[in-house]
């Protein structure tokens, strides 16, 4: 049993995904995401001045603090759903994102 | 045919300017946007301008919207904070800022604590160092004014007077007060003598040295964008705390929206506590990277000392000079609905 449970896990990371953000011109790069739970996102600072990624999203909560310029960040998707990752400095940044299972 | 030559050279210009680099973004946009359940109309703007400077929204019939937002003192107050005078002789922890194409602001407030007009609109009149009129008294107080009921009810069909109408009424207006063409907008539209060299240089040193347009970006010469910009040190305890208040996320702490720098000549005095009296001073704090370089918590990466020279910093003043416009065409409303 334990042997399934463990190969289930690996299968699951095996095909879990890397999704990469850019913040580059004060824009999230790209602007709308379909991912799977278990996938992550990664943010990429490549502006001259920091960033931030966050949401409220219940299910899905994060927020990376500051970002600094060249960094990386990462998140986790917990729960299927649709919702928004903004930027905590620039309220124009946002990403719409849509998990699913 | 000197006309059409003319023409012909000034849209070539226009291209070769718009050419060189973005320079689109800095052109003042046509429309006013407006959301979908409350679209502009000469009737909602009418009876928004009507409620803006009627005083009887407070509560003792003392203070109006106008009375810290007024036109002619650059759509604010003028007055430094520990002077500027609420509801009851009280003072406010911040300095009253513009409502200057807050249309074109996708969060309100110096903390950017609403989104829209419409939730801002309120805000002062129930706050009770403000306007202190509570909401459930006041529906009440504006319906019993016959000339009101009528007015909301051509402006607003089927929607009755309420706190929603209101909201919708006054947001209108609000969205009205845009800038207008200053010297710069003709100069980025084409007129290479519209505004002097010293105001090209310091246009120039504010997008590239200076940094100024890391958050002072686009045509409203703002991005919209939260910081803290080094006016206090260390821990904010007992200080104002920005947007953190709204949240406590770290990012927020000490933070402020950043103002407009449209008519920034008429909207003194500048930051969000009024401190710093005047354009030249304010400039050279963010050209050194904030009042406090060191100890202070959460301050923006944007805040650096940019190296400037006096005679730089002068320029870049020239320049945002050049971001005034004429005042807008306003007819004061004297008598209200009775």
């Amino acid at each position: 049993m334990k042997k399934i449970i463990l190969s289930l896990l690996t299968m699951s990371a095996l095909f879990a995904t890397e999704h990469v953000v850019d913040q580059k011109n004060k824009t999230f790069l790209p602007g709308t995401m379909k991912v799977k739970v278990g996938d992550t996102i990664t943010f990429k600072n490549s502006d001259p001045f920091s960033h931030n990624a966050y949401t409220d999203d219940e299910d899905n909560e994060f927020d990376v603090g500051m970002q600094a310029t060249g960094t990386e960040t990462h998140m986790k998707v917990k729960k299927e759903g649709e919702f928004h990752i903004e930027c905590a400095i620039h309220p124009n940044m946002l990403i719409k994102v849509k998990a699913e299972k | 045919m000197i006309k059409i030559l003319l023409l012909l050279s000034f849209v070539l210009f226009s291209q070769t300017l718009f050419a060189n680099e973005d320079m689109k973004k800095w052109l003042r946009p046509a429309l006013i946007p407006a959301p979908d359940n409350n679209k502009l109309t000469p009737q909602r703007v009418q009876l928004g301008k009507l409620l803006f400077f009627d005083k009887r929204l407070s509560q003792d019939n003392s203070i109006s919207c106008a009375t810290c937002h007024h036109p002619k003192r650059g759509w604010t107050d003028l007055i430094p904070v520990q002077k500027a005078v609420g509801f009851g002789g009280q003072t406010g922890p911040r300095n009253s800022p513009t409502i200057l194409n807050t249309a074109y602001q996708n969060r309100q407030f110096w903390d950017g604590r609403v989104k829209t007009l419409e939730a801002q609109a309120l805000g002062p009149i129930e706050a009770d160092v403000e306007m202190n009129m509570p909401l459930d008294d006041l529906i009440p107080k504006l319906n019993a004014i016959k000339g009101y009921v009528k007015l909301f009810e051509g402006a607003y069909p089927d929607e009755n007077l309420t706190k929603e109408t209101l909201a919708k009424a006054i947001a209108s207006f609000e969205r009205t007060v845009v800038s207008g063409d200053a010297p710069f907008d003709i100069y980025i539209k084409g007129d290479t003598n519209a505004i002097s060299q010293d105001a090209k240089d310091g246009f120039e040193l504010f997008k590239t040295k200076a940094f100024c347009m890391e958050c002072h970006d686009g045509f409203n010469f703002t991005d919209g964008s939260f910081h803290n910009v080094g006016l206090n040190e260390g821990e904010l305890k007992g200080k104002e705390l920005g947007r953190y208040n709204v949240k406590n996320r770290a990012a927020w702490y000490g933070v402020m929206k950043t103002p407009t720098l449209r008519d920034v000549t008429k909207s003194y005095p500048y930051f969000h506590d009024g401190s710093v009296k005047t354009l030249e001073e304010s400039t050279e704090l963010c050209a050194k990277g904030g009042r406090h370089t060191t100890n202070v918590k959460n301050k923006s990466t944007s805040m650096k000392d940019r190296k400037l020279t006096k005679k730089e910093i002068d320029k870049i003043v020239v320049f945002m000079k050049t971001l005034t416009s004429p005042d807008m065409k306003l007819e004061i409303p004297t008598k209200f609905p009775q």
